[in-house]
Protein backbone atom coordinates (compact mmCIF):
# COMPACT_ATOMS: atom_id res chain seq x y z
CA UNK A 1 0.00 0.00 0.00
CA UNK A 2 2.62 2.47 1.10
CA UNK A 3 4.99 1.32 -1.60
CA UNK A 4 2.21 1.75 -4.14
CA UNK A 5 1.60 5.34 -3.08
CA UNK A 6 5.28 6.18 -3.39
CA UNK A 7 5.44 4.46 -6.74
CA UNK A 8 2.39 6.35 -7.99
CA UNK A 9 3.78 9.70 -6.92
CA UNK A 10 7.09 8.96 -8.62
CA UNK A 11 5.35 7.80 -11.77
CA UNK A 12 3.11 10.85 -12.07
CA UNK A 13 6.17 12.97 -11.40
CA UNK A 14 8.06 11.35 -14.23
CA UNK A 15 5.19 11.68 -16.70
CA UNK A 16 4.12 15.20 -15.88
CA UNK A 17 7.50 16.74 -15.17
CA UNK A 18 8.54 16.83 -18.83
CA UNK A 19 8.82 20.52 -19.56
CA UNK A 20 8.84 22.17 -22.94
CA UNK A 21 12.02 24.08 -23.62
CA UNK A 22 11.26 27.75 -23.54
CA UNK A 23 12.91 28.82 -26.77
CA UNK A 24 11.58 31.53 -29.00
CA UNK A 25 10.55 29.78 -32.19
CA UNK A 26 8.52 32.62 -33.67
CA UNK A 27 10.16 34.16 -36.69
CA UNK A 28 9.81 37.05 -37.03
CA UNK A 29 8.43 38.17 -33.67
CA UNK A 30 7.76 41.69 -34.89
CA UNK A 31 5.82 41.57 -38.15
CA UNK A 32 7.55 42.64 -41.30
CA UNK A 33 5.95 44.43 -44.18
CA UNK A 34 5.26 42.04 -47.05
CA UNK A 35 5.20 43.50 -50.54
CA UNK A 36 4.11 41.62 -53.66
CA UNK A 37 5.03 42.79 -57.14
CA UNK A 38 2.39 42.51 -59.87
CA UNK A 39 2.32 43.12 -63.58
CA UNK A 40 0.90 46.53 -64.37
CA UNK A 41 -0.95 45.44 -67.49
CA UNK A 42 -2.09 42.05 -66.27
CA UNK A 43 -2.89 42.91 -62.66
CA UNK A 44 -3.66 39.37 -61.50
CA UNK A 45 -0.22 37.94 -62.14
CA UNK A 46 2.94 38.35 -60.12
CA UNK A 47 5.87 39.81 -61.99
CA UNK A 48 9.49 39.52 -60.99
CA UNK A 49 11.60 42.58 -60.41
CA UNK A 50 15.02 42.02 -61.95
CA UNK A 51 18.29 43.17 -60.40
CA UNK A 52 16.44 44.52 -57.44
CA UNK A 53 18.16 46.27 -54.52
CA UNK A 54 16.63 47.81 -51.45
CA UNK A 55 18.13 50.08 -48.83
CA UNK A 56 16.63 52.10 -46.03
CA UNK A 57 17.33 55.78 -45.66
CA UNK A 58 20.25 56.42 -43.36
CA UNK A 59 21.61 52.91 -43.68
CA UNK A 60 24.82 52.04 -45.44
CA UNK A 61 24.11 48.36 -45.92
CA UNK A 62 21.43 47.15 -48.27
CA UNK A 63 18.75 44.73 -47.22
CA UNK A 64 19.02 42.94 -50.56
CA UNK A 65 21.29 43.55 -53.51
CA UNK A 66 20.75 42.44 -57.09
CA UNK A 67 18.11 39.86 -56.40
CA UNK A 68 15.13 38.82 -58.44
CA UNK A 69 11.87 38.79 -56.52
CA UNK A 70 8.17 38.97 -56.92
CA UNK A 71 7.62 39.18 -53.16
CA UNK A 72 9.71 40.60 -50.34
CA UNK A 73 9.29 41.16 -46.65
CA UNK A 74 11.01 44.14 -45.12
CA UNK A 75 11.44 45.22 -41.51
CA UNK A 76 10.24 48.63 -40.39
CA UNK A 77 12.10 50.90 -38.01
CA UNK A 78 10.34 50.93 -34.64
CA UNK A 79 12.33 53.90 -33.36
CA UNK A 80 11.27 56.40 -36.00
CA UNK A 81 7.85 57.43 -37.19
CA UNK A 82 8.84 57.06 -40.81
CA UNK A 83 10.77 54.36 -42.61
CA UNK A 84 11.95 55.28 -46.09
CA UNK A 85 13.23 52.58 -48.40
CA UNK A 86 14.83 53.06 -51.73
CA UNK A 87 13.74 50.28 -54.03
CA UNK A 88 16.35 50.29 -56.75
CA UNK A 89 15.22 50.50 -60.10
CA UNK A 90 15.28 53.98 -58.58
CA UNK A 91 12.34 54.79 -56.40
CA UNK A 92 11.41 55.77 -52.88
CA UNK A 93 8.60 54.38 -50.90
CA UNK A 94 7.81 55.67 -47.46
CA UNK A 95 5.93 53.99 -44.67
CA UNK A 96 4.83 56.08 -41.72
CA UNK A 97 3.48 54.44 -38.60
CA UNK A 98 2.80 54.75 -34.91
CA UNK A 99 3.71 51.67 -32.97
CA UNK A 100 2.94 49.93 -29.74
CA UNK A 101 4.73 47.15 -27.90
CA UNK A 102 2.99 43.92 -27.10
CA UNK A 103 4.33 41.13 -24.90
CA UNK A 104 4.69 37.77 -26.62
CA UNK A 105 6.45 35.37 -24.26
CA UNK A 106 9.33 34.95 -21.84
CA UNK A 107 11.75 33.90 -24.55
CA UNK A 108 10.47 36.08 -27.40
CA UNK A 109 10.00 39.23 -25.36
CA UNK A 110 8.06 42.17 -26.73
CA UNK A 111 7.08 42.63 -30.33
CA UNK A 112 6.28 45.86 -32.06
CA UNK A 113 2.90 46.31 -33.71
CA UNK A 114 2.86 49.08 -36.25
CA UNK A 115 -0.40 51.02 -36.33
CA UNK A 116 -1.93 53.32 -38.90
CA UNK A 117 0.59 52.75 -41.62
CA UNK A 118 0.55 55.09 -44.59
CA UNK A 119 2.41 54.39 -47.80
CA UNK A 120 3.64 56.82 -50.37
CA UNK A 121 5.86 56.64 -53.37
CA UNK A 122 7.65 59.06 -55.64
CA UNK A 123 5.98 59.75 -58.91
CA UNK A 124 8.07 59.35 -62.02
CA UNK A 125 9.38 55.90 -61.26
CA UNK A 126 9.24 52.32 -62.38
CA UNK A 127 6.38 51.81 -59.94
CA UNK A 128 3.17 52.70 -61.69
CA UNK A 129 0.75 52.04 -58.87
CA UNK A 130 0.38 50.46 -55.44
CA UNK A 131 -2.46 49.43 -53.16
CA UNK A 132 -3.52 49.91 -50.39
CA UNK A 133 -2.29 53.29 -49.17
CA UNK A 134 -3.04 52.65 -45.49
CA UNK A 135 -2.98 49.72 -43.07
CA UNK A 136 -4.43 49.91 -39.57
CA UNK A 137 -2.45 47.09 -37.95
CA UNK A 138 0.67 45.32 -39.13
CA UNK A 139 0.36 42.13 -37.12
CA UNK A 140 0.05 39.30 -39.59
CA UNK A 141 2.55 37.46 -41.74
CA UNK A 142 0.26 35.22 -43.75
CA UNK A 143 -0.58 37.49 -46.65
CA UNK A 144 1.02 40.40 -48.46
CA UNK A 145 0.30 43.84 -47.10
CA UNK A 146 1.08 45.93 -50.16
CA UNK A 147 0.82 45.20 -53.87
CA UNK A 148 3.11 47.12 -56.16
CA UNK A 149 2.41 47.23 -59.89
CA UNK A 150 5.15 47.73 -62.41
CA UNK B 1 45.46 -17.56 41.14
CA UNK B 2 45.73 -16.43 37.46
CA UNK B 3 46.70 -19.94 36.56
CA UNK B 4 43.18 -21.22 37.20
CA UNK B 5 41.17 -18.47 35.52
CA UNK B 6 40.30 -20.42 32.42
CA UNK B 7 39.54 -23.52 34.38
CA UNK B 8 37.15 -21.62 36.62
CA UNK B 9 35.34 -20.22 33.60
CA UNK B 10 34.91 -23.67 32.15
CA UNK B 11 33.37 -24.78 35.38
CA UNK B 12 30.67 -22.11 35.15
CA UNK B 13 29.89 -23.00 31.56
CA UNK B 14 29.15 -26.48 32.64
CA UNK B 15 27.00 -25.30 35.51
CA UNK B 16 24.95 -23.14 33.19
CA UNK B 17 24.49 -25.91 30.72
CA UNK B 18 22.98 -28.07 33.34
CA UNK B 19 20.68 -25.37 34.57
CA UNK B 20 19.18 -24.95 31.07
CA UNK B 21 17.98 -28.48 30.77
CA UNK B 22 14.24 -28.82 30.77
CA UNK B 23 12.02 -31.42 32.23
CA UNK B 24 10.33 -33.41 29.56
CA UNK B 25 6.69 -32.84 30.57
CA UNK B 26 6.80 -29.19 31.52
CA UNK B 27 4.62 -26.76 29.52
CA UNK B 28 6.17 -23.52 28.42
CA UNK B 29 4.19 -20.37 29.00
CA UNK B 30 5.54 -17.65 26.88
CA UNK B 31 4.38 -14.12 27.41
CA UNK B 32 3.45 -12.19 24.29
CA UNK B 33 5.60 -9.16 23.42
CA UNK B 34 3.32 -6.29 24.36
CA UNK B 35 5.85 -3.47 24.39
CA UNK B 36 4.49 -0.44 22.47
CA UNK B 37 7.07 2.04 21.33
CA UNK B 38 5.77 5.52 21.92
CA UNK B 39 6.81 8.48 19.85
CA UNK B 40 6.48 12.19 20.40
CA UNK B 41 3.50 14.14 19.14
CA UNK B 42 3.69 17.88 18.92
CA UNK B 43 4.41 20.97 16.94
CA UNK B 44 7.49 20.95 14.78
CA UNK B 45 8.91 24.35 13.89
CA UNK B 46 11.77 25.14 11.59
CA UNK B 47 13.11 26.92 8.58
CA UNK B 48 14.29 26.27 5.09
CA UNK B 49 18.07 26.63 5.04
CA UNK B 50 18.46 26.53 1.28
CA UNK B 51 16.85 29.92 0.86
CA UNK B 52 19.30 31.96 2.96
CA UNK B 53 22.05 30.02 1.21
CA UNK B 54 20.75 30.89 -2.26
CA UNK B 55 20.27 34.50 -1.09
CA UNK B 56 23.97 34.75 -0.33
CA UNK B 57 25.03 32.90 -3.48
CA UNK B 58 22.91 34.74 -6.05
CA UNK B 59 22.63 38.49 -6.22
CA UNK B 60 19.24 38.32 -7.96
CA UNK B 61 17.55 36.27 -5.22
CA UNK B 62 16.38 36.88 -1.67
CA UNK B 63 14.23 34.54 0.35
CA UNK B 64 13.23 33.17 3.70
CA UNK B 65 10.82 30.40 4.68
CA UNK B 66 9.43 29.28 8.03
CA UNK B 67 8.02 25.77 8.18
CA UNK B 68 5.73 24.08 10.68
CA UNK B 69 3.88 20.81 11.01
CA UNK B 70 1.61 19.20 13.55
CA UNK B 71 1.17 15.45 13.91
CA UNK B 72 -2.48 14.45 14.00
CA UNK B 73 -2.23 10.70 13.43
CA UNK B 74 0.52 8.13 13.49
CA UNK B 75 1.36 8.81 9.87
CA UNK B 76 -0.38 12.08 9.10
CA UNK B 77 0.87 15.61 9.63
CA UNK B 78 -0.73 18.96 8.94
CA UNK B 79 1.99 21.06 7.37
CA UNK B 80 2.43 24.69 6.44
CA UNK B 81 5.14 26.95 5.08
CA UNK B 82 5.14 30.71 4.97
CA UNK B 83 7.80 32.76 3.33
CA UNK B 84 9.09 35.77 1.49
CA UNK B 85 10.88 35.76 -1.84
CA UNK B 86 12.32 38.34 -4.19
CA UNK B 87 13.76 37.41 -7.52
CA UNK B 88 14.95 39.25 -10.60
CA UNK B 89 14.28 37.27 -13.76
CA UNK B 90 16.89 38.07 -16.37
CA UNK B 91 15.65 37.05 -19.80
CA UNK B 92 16.93 37.70 -23.33
CA UNK B 93 14.52 40.56 -23.94
CA UNK B 94 13.34 41.57 -20.46
CA UNK B 95 14.43 42.08 -16.89
CA UNK B 96 11.80 41.98 -14.15
CA UNK B 97 11.65 41.64 -10.38
CA UNK B 98 8.99 39.75 -8.44
CA UNK B 99 8.67 40.33 -4.74
CA UNK B 100 6.14 39.10 -2.22
CA UNK B 101 4.87 36.66 0.37
CA UNK B 102 3.36 33.23 0.18
CA UNK B 103 1.75 30.51 2.24
CA UNK B 104 1.48 26.81 1.55
CA UNK B 105 -0.95 24.62 3.49
CA UNK B 106 -1.50 20.89 3.36
CA UNK B 107 -0.85 17.38 4.60
CA UNK B 108 2.09 15.03 4.76
CA UNK B 109 1.66 11.28 4.84
CA UNK B 110 4.54 9.27 6.24
CA UNK B 111 5.01 6.12 4.19
CA UNK B 112 7.95 4.84 6.23
CA UNK B 113 7.68 2.07 8.87
CA UNK B 114 9.88 3.07 11.75
CA UNK B 115 11.91 0.64 13.84
CA UNK B 116 11.25 0.69 17.56
CA UNK B 117 10.78 4.27 18.72
CA UNK B 118 12.53 5.92 15.81
CA UNK B 119 10.81 8.87 14.24
CA UNK B 120 11.96 9.21 10.66
CA UNK B 121 9.88 9.93 7.59
CA UNK B 122 9.70 9.23 3.92
CA UNK B 123 6.68 11.27 3.09
CA UNK B 124 4.40 12.32 0.29
CA UNK B 125 2.45 15.51 0.62
CA UNK B 126 -0.03 17.85 -0.91
CA UNK B 127 -0.06 21.63 -0.56
CA UNK B 128 -2.35 24.41 -1.59
CA UNK B 129 -0.29 27.51 -2.23
CA UNK B 130 -1.18 31.16 -2.36
CA UNK B 131 1.08 34.08 -3.08
CA UNK B 132 0.58 37.82 -3.05
CA UNK B 133 3.28 39.85 -4.75
CA UNK B 134 4.39 42.75 -6.91
CA UNK B 135 6.26 42.49 -10.17
CA UNK B 136 8.22 45.30 -11.75
CA UNK B 137 9.36 45.25 -15.34
CA UNK B 138 12.74 46.94 -14.93
CA UNK B 139 13.64 47.16 -18.59
CA UNK B 140 13.08 45.47 -21.91
CA UNK B 141 14.23 45.47 -25.50
CA UNK B 142 11.75 45.04 -28.31
CA UNK B 143 12.38 41.98 -30.41
CA UNK B 144 12.75 43.37 -33.92
CA UNK B 145 15.33 41.00 -35.32
CA UNK B 146 14.55 38.14 -37.64
CA UNK B 147 16.36 35.26 -39.24
CA UNK B 148 16.60 36.66 -42.77
CA UNK B 149 17.85 40.16 -42.06
CA UNK B 150 19.12 39.98 -38.48
CA UNK B 151 18.73 43.34 -36.76
CA UNK B 152 18.51 45.67 -39.75
CA UNK B 153 17.07 48.42 -37.59
CA UNK B 154 18.33 48.94 -34.06
CA UNK B 155 16.27 48.34 -30.94
CA UNK B 156 16.78 50.41 -27.81
CA UNK B 157 16.64 49.35 -24.21
CA UNK B 158 13.45 50.71 -22.66
CA UNK B 159 14.17 51.49 -19.03
CA UNK B 160 10.76 52.80 -18.05
CA UNK B 161 9.90 50.86 -14.91
CA UNK B 162 6.45 49.35 -15.05
CA UNK B 163 5.31 48.24 -11.60
CA UNK B 164 2.33 45.95 -11.14
CA UNK B 165 1.04 45.59 -7.61
CA UNK B 166 -1.22 43.08 -5.84
CA UNK B 167 -0.68 40.23 -8.25
CA UNK B 168 -1.53 36.77 -7.00
CA UNK B 169 -1.16 33.10 -7.80
CA UNK B 170 -2.90 29.97 -6.52
CA UNK B 171 -1.41 26.57 -7.05
CA UNK B 172 -1.43 22.90 -6.09
CA UNK B 173 1.73 21.17 -5.10
CA UNK B 174 2.76 17.53 -4.77
CA UNK B 175 5.74 16.76 -2.61
CA UNK B 176 7.99 13.85 -1.89
CA UNK B 177 10.68 13.99 0.74
CA UNK B 178 12.51 12.64 3.73
CA UNK B 179 12.94 13.75 7.31
CA UNK B 180 15.43 12.28 9.73
CA UNK B 181 15.75 12.81 13.46
CA UNK B 182 19.44 13.60 13.74
CA UNK B 183 19.51 14.74 17.36
CA UNK B 184 16.81 14.27 19.95
CA UNK B 185 13.76 16.13 18.55
CA UNK B 186 15.87 17.86 15.88
CA UNK B 187 15.02 17.00 12.30
CA UNK B 188 16.72 17.56 8.98
CA UNK B 189 14.63 17.17 5.89
CA UNK B 190 14.77 17.34 2.16
CA UNK B 191 11.85 17.45 -0.22
CA UNK B 192 11.10 17.97 -3.87
CA UNK B 193 7.86 19.39 -5.14
CA UNK B 194 6.01 19.62 -8.41
CA UNK B 195 3.62 22.52 -8.71
CA UNK B 196 0.65 23.11 -10.95
CA UNK B 197 -0.62 26.64 -11.32
CA UNK B 198 -4.37 26.98 -10.81
CA UNK B 199 -4.74 30.70 -11.37
CA UNK B 200 -2.51 33.67 -11.93
CA UNK B 201 -3.13 37.37 -12.15
CA UNK B 202 -0.69 38.64 -14.76
CA UNK B 203 0.50 42.23 -15.11
CA UNK B 204 -1.02 44.14 -17.99
CA UNK B 205 0.76 43.51 -21.28
CA UNK B 206 3.30 41.31 -19.55
CA UNK B 207 3.24 38.05 -17.65
CA UNK B 208 4.21 36.70 -14.26
CA UNK B 209 7.59 35.11 -14.82
CA UNK B 210 8.29 34.28 -11.18
CA UNK B 211 5.89 33.90 -8.29
CA UNK B 212 7.12 33.74 -4.69
CA UNK B 213 6.65 30.23 -3.31
CA UNK B 214 6.03 28.83 -6.76
CA UNK B 215 9.33 29.70 -8.42
CA UNK B 216 9.71 30.18 -12.13
CA UNK B 217 6.46 29.67 -14.01
CA UNK B 218 7.11 27.45 -16.98
CA UNK B 219 5.19 27.66 -20.27
CA UNK B 220 2.87 24.83 -19.29
CA UNK B 221 1.98 26.67 -16.04
CA UNK B 222 3.99 24.28 -13.91
CA UNK B 223 6.92 24.68 -11.59
CA UNK B 224 9.38 22.88 -9.38
CA UNK B 225 10.73 23.48 -5.92
CA UNK B 226 13.07 22.02 -3.37
CA UNK B 227 13.22 22.43 0.38
CA UNK B 228 16.12 21.72 2.65
CA UNK B 229 14.85 22.15 6.16
CA UNK B 230 15.96 22.03 9.74
CA UNK B 231 13.25 21.82 12.38
CA UNK B 232 12.72 21.24 16.09
CA UNK B 233 9.88 19.23 17.58
CA UNK B 234 8.18 20.68 20.62
CA UNK B 235 6.65 17.54 22.12
CA UNK B 236 3.13 17.84 23.57
CA UNK B 237 2.47 14.19 24.29
CA UNK B 238 3.74 10.67 23.76
CA UNK B 239 1.52 8.21 21.99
Amino acid sequence: MKKNILFLVLLTGIFTACEKDDFCIENPVTSKLIIDFYDDTNRETLKNVQRFSIIAEGKTDSLFVNKTFNSISIPLNSLTLETIYTLKKNDDTGAAADNKKEFVSRSCGFKVIFNNLEFSSNTNSWITDFTPTTIINLDDQSTAHVQIFH
Amino acid sequence: MYKYFISICLLFVFAENYSQEQKKDSIIYQEKDTVIYKTNYGLRLGMDISRPLFSSLYSNYNGLEIIADYRIKKNVYIAAEIGFEEKTSIEDYSNSTSKGNYIRLGLNYNAYDNWLDMNNEIFVGYRYGFSLFNQTLNNYTTNVSDMENGSYFPAVLNTVGQASTSLNTHWSEFMIGIKAETLHNLFIGFSFSYKILMSVKDPENFMTLFSPGFNRIFESNTGFGINYTISYLIPFSKK
